[in-house]
């Protein structure tokens, strides 16, 4: 944008008209200074809104609830689950890979996690209903220490093995596929390694029995 | 806003105009026949007047303040604590958002006010100042001994070759030129004129100063959309992932999923805290030193660092602060049925009493048949004092543990996430009537064969604070350009001179005119002086020097 001083220049308006603070407050320069200055802010703030605001819009990814916490990925939409190897609480060695072939349900929980502890029944049902069916399960114990995680599996009856994590590096790994928030996070793997469905938080029965249909393609 | 000096009244100078004219009649709402349109225009010109901008500007600072004297959502378990010990004041406090001022609506609303009130003053302004840098002087006035500075002295030269002479002195000096143009001619008696002025700079001082104060907010507003905070307490001994789960508290900026956390990893080797031993200033820390070892990724090389005070570690783009520390006692409980329920460090949190004498809960969720909660009192060096427990030193050197045991439901399998560091009563017994104190390695037995609790040990533990601001040094820059603009517009001075020479019976009368924008800084009465004694010299001497550029 040209300035006055310059229009008023080029136009040939004796200098010291042009220089005097009067022309610079004519009406026109200063209603283009103001336009500029209202186009320049509300550029700005949209911007800023649209930042704010815009979001999301990845395809092929079904939300199951309201709160879209319960989500299917269709079939090449399923992000690969990355590897990981671990001792079980009970001490044993335990890879993720030795599961390829099978729908696992992995399931990020701690025994100091409120929600983790309501899912809890709810999980080891599903397990009791899906397990001979033959389907996996494998626990992924976050942050925690030994007893206590050892006094939960007693005290739920969880029927199925758990990794230890007490640093949280799985859960890190997981992040960078999955927006993995915290525990509680249950996600379902299918044969292929790949993550087919997941609940973001506090998983119900009927959440996880619609995954595991459309994941097997048995009836729940 | 913010010309750095009060608005000055130099008719000829373009750039002095004043902030927001009052304009009576169609600046006033009071006016008849005035339109949304004029409002909306009224609104926006005192939006962006000086006086709003510096309203804003006091405002924003003064909305600062609680952040820097309350305990902020960063530091959850210092709210914690102002909770407990403010149960009235803390609520009404919380609805204001004053323990996350920042973050706060209130905040925000000054802060995009003010950015808006800078943009629009400093966009017409960079136009008029850029204006103004490119003005030749004005025309010389005809009566040169009416200026605030002037002198006069005789020469045998003539009037054109007199001005010339003058001209060359002054090009010298650096001055910008303006000659007398035909295209306004003067009477015949006014003779000829240059008209000469200097200190450009400080436009352009002004100018920068504008352009880097912008700069700073978009610094930081690009801080506050890329950046990052979070927390987390880690035990000695133990390791983290920086990923969100893993985070006490995550705070990302607007575009900052979890996603964009550097997946390193720290482990805390070792922590030690010195504290002065004697005298005045007795427990007070006089040194921390935390020994970690981290992985920029996970799997990745592991390397070794030292975390202090003030001293943090750059990771992967983020930078991790040592911002607390503590105690965490060590317990083991067994159940009625004998089985180990519990056996870890639990971290308990400094009162305000002093010396690191710390509250914490233990939660046995899992115990049999009952649950077990226990609140406790870690003292590090403890003193008898008339049947209570004071610490007298915050490191341990005699360190106790008191608790209190209940046994019922500790509320935690509904789902609903508590703190770690409350135990909610609601649904327990107290089985103890009194604290029962312990010293590492004594045990508790519980009333009714519910088990025992082990005081095994402490362990110390540190609490990170993990920031990314993608705006801290384009901030630093822009806040060192505006510093070095202010003093640029502080200390030059735009001056003016003005040489006229006329024709008399005698040869030529030379009068030299002086002006000075502003007089605060001084000084210009002695460069003038110079000045016109250097001019008269060397038009008596009939000198013409070479021009060393203007």
């Amino acid at each position: 944008m040209p300035s006055p001083v310059l229009k008023a220049l080029s136009s040939r308006v004796p200098l010291a008209r042009a220089l005097s603070s009067r022309a610079l407050s004519s009406r026109a320069g200063r209603r283009t200074v103001i336009l500029a200055a209202a186009v320049l802010t509300a550029a700005l703030l949209a911007v800023a809104l649209v930042a704010t605001f815009a979001g999301g819009g990845s395809s092929g990814v079904t939300y199951l609830d309201r709160n879209d916490t319960a989500v299917l990925y269709a079939s090449g939409h399923r992000p690969l689950a990355p590897e990981f190897s671990s001792t079980t609480l009970a001490g044993a060695p335990m890879r993720l890979s030795s599961y390829r072939g099978k729908v696992v349900v992995l399931n990020f929980w701690g025994s100091w996690c409120d929600p983790c502890r309501a899912e809890a029944p709810a999980l080891a049902a599903v397990a009791r209903h899906y397990q001979p069916a033959g389907v996996s399960f494998l626990g992924v114990d976050e942050r925690d220490s030994q007893a206590s995680a050892e006094a939960f599996i007693r005290n739920f009856g969880v029927t199925y093995p758990s990794v230890s994590d007490p640093s949280q590096v799985i859960a890190l790994d997981f992040s960078a596929v999955v927006p993995l928030a915290g525990t509680p996070t249950t996600l379902v793997i299918d044969p292929s390694g790949r993550i087919a469905g997941a609940v973001f938080q506090s998983a119900t029965y009927s959440e996880l029995t619609a995954i595991l249909t459309k994941v097997t393609g048995k009836g729940g | 806003m913010t010309d750095v000096r009060a608005p000055e009244t130099d008719p000829f100078d373009p750039a002095a105009e004043p902030d927001a004219p009052p304009r009576p009649g169609a600046a006033s709402p009071a006016g008849g026949g005035f339109g949304l349109a004029d409002w909306l225009k009224w609104a926006w010109r005192q939006l962006t007047s000086m006086r709003i901008a510096l309203v804003l500007l006091f405002l924003l600072a003064l909305g600062s303040v609680p952040g820097s004297m309350l305990p902020q959502a960063n530091n959850p378990s210092a709210v914690q604590q102002y909770f407990a010990s403010h149960p009235a004041l803390a609520p009404w406090l919380n609805h204001l958002g004053l323990f996350n001022v920042f973050a706060a609506p209130w905040f925000a609303a000054i802060y995009l006010l003010l950015f808006a009130s800078l943009v629009g003053c400093v966009v017409p302004r960079t136009f008029r100042l850029a204006g103004s840098a490119r003005t030749l002087p004005p025309r010389a006035p005809r009566h040169l001994a009416r200026l605030p500075r002037s002198a006069e002295y005789a020469t045998p030269l003539p009037p054109a070759e007199a001005v010339e002479v003058a001209a060359g002195v002054l090009a010298g000096h650096g001055f910008r030129l303006r000659r007398a143009d035909s295209a306004s001619p003067e009477p015949a008696d006014a003779g000829t004129w240059v008209s000469a002025e200097k200190g450009y700079l400080r436009e352009a001082g002004n100018l920068l100063f504008h352009l880097a104060l912008l700069g700073v907010l978009v610094s930081v507003a690009l801080g506050g959309l890329f950046g990052y905070k979070a927390d987390r307490l880690l035990v000695q001994g133990t390791t983290f992932a920086d990923t969100a789960s893993a985070l006490d508290e995550f705070h990302p900026g607007r575009l900052v999923t979890a996603a964009d956390l550097g997946p390193f990893t720290i482990t805390l080797n070792r922590f030690d805290a010195s504290y002065i031993a004697s005298g005045p200033q007795r427990g007070q820390p006089s040194a921390f030193d935390a020994q970690v070892s981290y992985t920029e990724q996970p799997g990745g090389p592991a390397r070794t660092g030292h975390l202090a005070v003030n001293r943090p570690l750059s990771i992967d783009g983020a930078k991790v602060y040592l911002i607390g520390h503590g105690y965490a006692p060590q317990f083991t409980v067994t159940d009625a049925r004998g089985q180990v329920v519990y056996n870890a460090p639990t971290p308990f949190i400094a009162g305000p009493s002093g010396n690191l004498l710390s509250e914490g809960v233990v939660k046995v969720p899992d115990a049999q048949p009952e649950q077990l909660g226990f609140t406790g009192v870690f003292v590090p060096t403890a003193v008898d004092v008339g049947g209570t427990l004071e610490s007298v030193f915050p490191a341990a050197d005699n360190p106790v543990v008191s608790l209190i045991a209940y046994a019922g439901n500790l509320g935690m399998d509904n789902g609903v996430p508590q703190s770690v560091y409350q135990l909610d009563t609601g649904g327990m017994r107290r089985l103890t009537a009194t604290p029962q104190i312990l010293q590492p390695g004594q045990s508790l037995k519980l009333p009714g064969g519910r088990g025992t609790i082990t005081f095994t040990g402490y362990v110390p533990w540190v609490s990170l604070a993990i920031t990314h601001d993608p705006g801290q040094l384009p901030a630093l820059i822009c806040g060192i350009a505006a510093l070095g603009g202010l003093l640029l517009s502080f200390m030059i001075r735009r001056r003016r001179v003005f040489v006229r020479a006329r024709a008399d019976k005698n040869g030529t009368t030379v009068q030299v005119g002086g002006l000075a924008r502003t007089d605060a800084s001084g000084g210009f009465e002695a460069e003038f002086a110079s000045l016109a004694a250097e001019l008269r010299t060397a038009c008596q001497q009939g000198r013409h020097p070479q021009p060393e550029g203007e």
